[in-house]
């Protein structure tokens, strides 16, 4: 066991550090336990606790290490920064997982890291920690690794057998953006990680997409000039020469020794599937100038390319001062943040395409209204939609109404016609859905469905005051240091009444590392 | 007529017997929580296996175990009108027969579909937010207390059955004075008194301080929002939680 003042100085530098990653799901696997080990897989996830900030613990979230040789733009982490630096070592943080595991404060490990040399060397320290903790521990719990753009494939191999879920951060949603902010990310170095973890997962037959949309689909090969729009300069024929069993027969693993490579899960028979939670990502949002637009095709590209299980977005916090960034004293886009959240789940439970969510005319997503409701008003001429009649994917069209109360509209419907007041107790949002359905050919909304009028009714709270600034101790030293001038009141984002919505991304916003 | 049962589920079934045999129920009490009414008659339904067997086989046969488990989810709950609420249920179902649990919108089976989530989301809050203790023991045994809205202390045996293979371990729901007894593989339910004291394993406090030292670093200080907090986590559950602790 380590010494208690010396793992409490690197919990708090590596928890501090990790805390902009989003994701925090333990979703997607179900597993039983074994006689004499640690451990289970809950298929839904389960939450742990609720810090400070409202947003949930169910992974221990944590660096293995925060010394970063690369210098990314907007990145707390980066090389040329003066946060103070700590590494775990691997059976250190094995050894935490298992007693916080034990205790039942945690679902599993989410374990990221800063690029401590290589990326190669950084992997194989998370490489290691996760052997230790899968088979000298017997440990069953979850495990969310992060792979490091520009990792071997032999690397991303191995700790895909060992961990549940993988992710590649794409950090930037356009190339571009990423060759300004983060120049020693390369594009290819993103895409030939995922594409690999998704052709793995079809050669054993687990792959399957995000949402209930997304998971019925077939893998065909996909073409990955779809995810670049704009053109340029992703190539999938370079792309495909990065096949995992390619490397392997080019000769990537016989200078491994047997005992090595039975390691790295080429002679092992592991039981354990690889990576049967699928691979997600995660995006920075706000840092740079993209439209919603291309931030949903950028998305549904990547559910339909490489089959993710989730794509997250992360309101940019400013926390460097920098020419290429938005001033330290802009507000992270935390409503804007929001509305691609529900852009995002519209994408894969609701049958939508991107396409219809956000147009040509419509760059951007409206912030007044959700994005359904927003569809359903440029769309009224579809509208009403009686309850009874209505498809299965039509009702899932209506705001107002979900994948749950659609279902049991559907199942009530075989029994009983519905009426009106029974859409309360299945779960209808009847003050959203009321302007946009008859029930047994009665209208029941107080006024006439006009877009202009039903409009205003429908807003959700989301809109902030224009010119809202962070309160933020840093900005405040900033600021100080710049001029004297000062505003007289600074309202706080973060006191305001919304990100209680209890959807997994509604309120969670921050940087990726 | 009111109702008296013993507060059993086979006493349960046995009203509903009696509902369909003897005389309409118009509210069907425990003994003991029931204030005597001037005019209404009282009727003490006496538990009995066989006919409580017999109501509990024509759910069988004729609702389904969705059903089943459905009603006995309901009695777990501490709804107080719980009784009155799976007798119209049960009443409805077998009016209607197999299926009638697709009827979302009637009252009769959203009353006890209302009841169920409830229990089914503490539940599952529950899985999470119980906190084991290392105790000194013979042997290391994992300890927990909580203390429940519902009476869910079975339901929460095989997930940490499942989960804790190697180790024995205790779940005291300290309100009820009752705990979980699970050790290899297995499980009883037995009665422990609310003030037990016990002792801590060595390195228990070490890890204790880490995780509220974790739990106070992963928040992002700038987005402090105790309301949202709260929403998700009840200032009720943190007597028993370690990060909640001073």
């Amino acid at each position: 066991m380590f010494r208690m003042d010396e793992a409490m100085r690197k919990l708090k530098i590596l928890a501090d550090s990790a805390k902009y990653d989003v994701s925090c799901s333990s979703s997607g696997t179900a597993r039983s336990g074994q006689k004499g080990k640690l451990g289970s897989a809950a298929e839904a996830g389960i939450c742990h606790s609720w810090a400070a900030d409202g947003r949930c613990i169910s992974l221990l979230k944590i660096l293995f290490t925060n010394k970063c040789v690369y210098d990314c733009e907007y990145c707390v982490n980066r090389r040329s920064g003066g946060t103070e630096k700590a590494s775990f070592e691997p059976r250190e943080l094995a050894e935490l997982t298992m007693e916080f595991y034990r205790r039942n404060y945690i679902e599993g490990l989410f374990l990221s890291s800063a690029v401590e040399v290589s990326p190669d060397h950084t992997a194989e320290k998370i490489h290691e920690a996760l052997w230790i903790l899968r088979e000298e521990f017997g440990f069953l719990g979850y495990i969310h690794a992060k792979i490091i753009p520009g990792v071997s494939p032999e690397l991303v191999n191995a700790i895909g057998l060992l961990a549940d879920r993988l992710s590649v951060n794409v950090e930037l949603p356009s190339d571009e953006s990423l060759a300004l902010l983060a120049p020693q990310k390369k594009p290819k170095g993103i895409y030939l990680p995922m594409k690999q973890i998704t052709e793995t997962m079809a050669e054993q037959k687990t792959l399957k997409g995000g949402g209930n949309k997304f998971s019925t689909v077939k893998y065909r090969g996909q073409d990955l000039s779809y995810l670049n729009p704009q053109g340029g300069q992703l190539d999938p024929v370079k792309l495909a020469g990065a096949d995992p069993t390619a490397v392997r027969a080019a000769g990537g693993l016989p200078v491994m020794a047997r005992e090595e490579a039975a390691r790295y899960g080429e002679l092992r028979t592991y039981k354990e599937k690889f990576a049967p939670a699928g691979q997600t990502t995660q995006m920075i949002v706000g840092a740079t100038p993209e439209t919603d637009r291309h931030i949903l095709k950028m998305s549904e590209g990547l559910y339909k390319t490489f089959f993710m299980k989730r794509v997250y977005f992360s309101a940019y916090i400013p926390v460097v001062q920098s020419p290429k960034l938005p001033d330290v004293f802009t507000a992270p886009p935390l409503a804007r943040e929001h509305r691609l959240y529900q852009a995002d789940w519209l994408l894969r439970f609701y049958g939508f395409e991107a396409d219809e969510i956000v147009d040509e005319k419509h760059e951007n997503l409206d912030m007044e209204v959700d994005p359904k409701v927003s569809w359903a008003l440029r769309n009224i001429r579809l509208f009403p939609m009686e309850i009874n009649k209505a498809s299965m994917e039509e009702l899932l069209r209506i705001p107002g109404i979900g994948n749950v109360s659609a279902m049991r509209i559907v199942r009530h419907r075989k029994m009983a016609a519905v009426k009106f007041d029974d859409l309360k107790k299945m779960g209808v949002v009847v003050k959203r859905a009321k302007y946009f359905i008859t029930c047994c050919g009665k209208y029941y909304g107080d006024i006439d469905p006009e877009p202009e009028r039903v409009r205003p009714l429908l807003g959700d709270g989301m809109i902030i005051p224009q010119g809202v600034r962070i309160k933020d101790d840093r900005a405040d030293v900033i600021r100080g240091k710049l001029s004297d001038h000062r505003d007289g009141v600074q309202l706080s984002m973060f006191s305001g009444g919304f990100g209680t919505d209890g959807t997994e991304g509604g309120n969670v916003h921050g940087l990726s590392v | 007529m009111d109702y008296l049962y013993d507060g059993t589920y086979m006493g349960l079934l046995c009203c509903v017997y009696a509902h369909y045999y003897v005389e309409k129920a118009t509210g069907i009490f425990r003994e003991g929580e029931y204030q005597t009414s001037l005019f209404g008659k009282v009727y003490r339904v006496k538990t009995d296996e066989d006919k409580a067997r017999r109501v509990y086989e024509a759910m069988e046969k004729k609702l389904g175990e969705f059903t089943l488990r459905r009603s006995y989810l309901a009695y777990l709950s501490n709804f107080p009108d719980k009784e009155m609420r799976l007798l119209r249920y049960l009443v409805f179902g077998f009016k209607q027969g197999r299926g009638f649990n697709n009827m979302h919108g009637h009252p009769d089976v959203f009353g006890v579909q209302e009841i169920e989530k409830r229990i089914y989301n503490e539940r599952h809050r529950y899985l999470g937010i119980l906190r084991f203790s290392v105790i000194k023991g013979n042997r290391d045994v994992l300890y927990a207390s909580l203390e429940p809205d519902n009476d869910l202390l079975e339901l929460l045996a095989d997930h940490f059955l499942e989960r804790y293979q190697a180790e024995p371990f205790i779940i005291h729901d300290v309100k009820r004075e009752k705990a979980i007894f699970a050790a290899g593989g297995d499980w009883y339910i037995a009665p422990l008194a609310k003030d037990v004291t016990v002792q801590l394993a060595q390195g228990e406090e070490f890890y204790r301080a880490l995780w509220k030292h974790y739990f106070e670093s992963i928040a992002i200080k700038e987005r402090t929002n105790p309301r949202c907090q709260r929403n998700f986590l009840p200032k009720k559950y943190w007597n028993h939680l370690t990060e909640m602790q001073v």
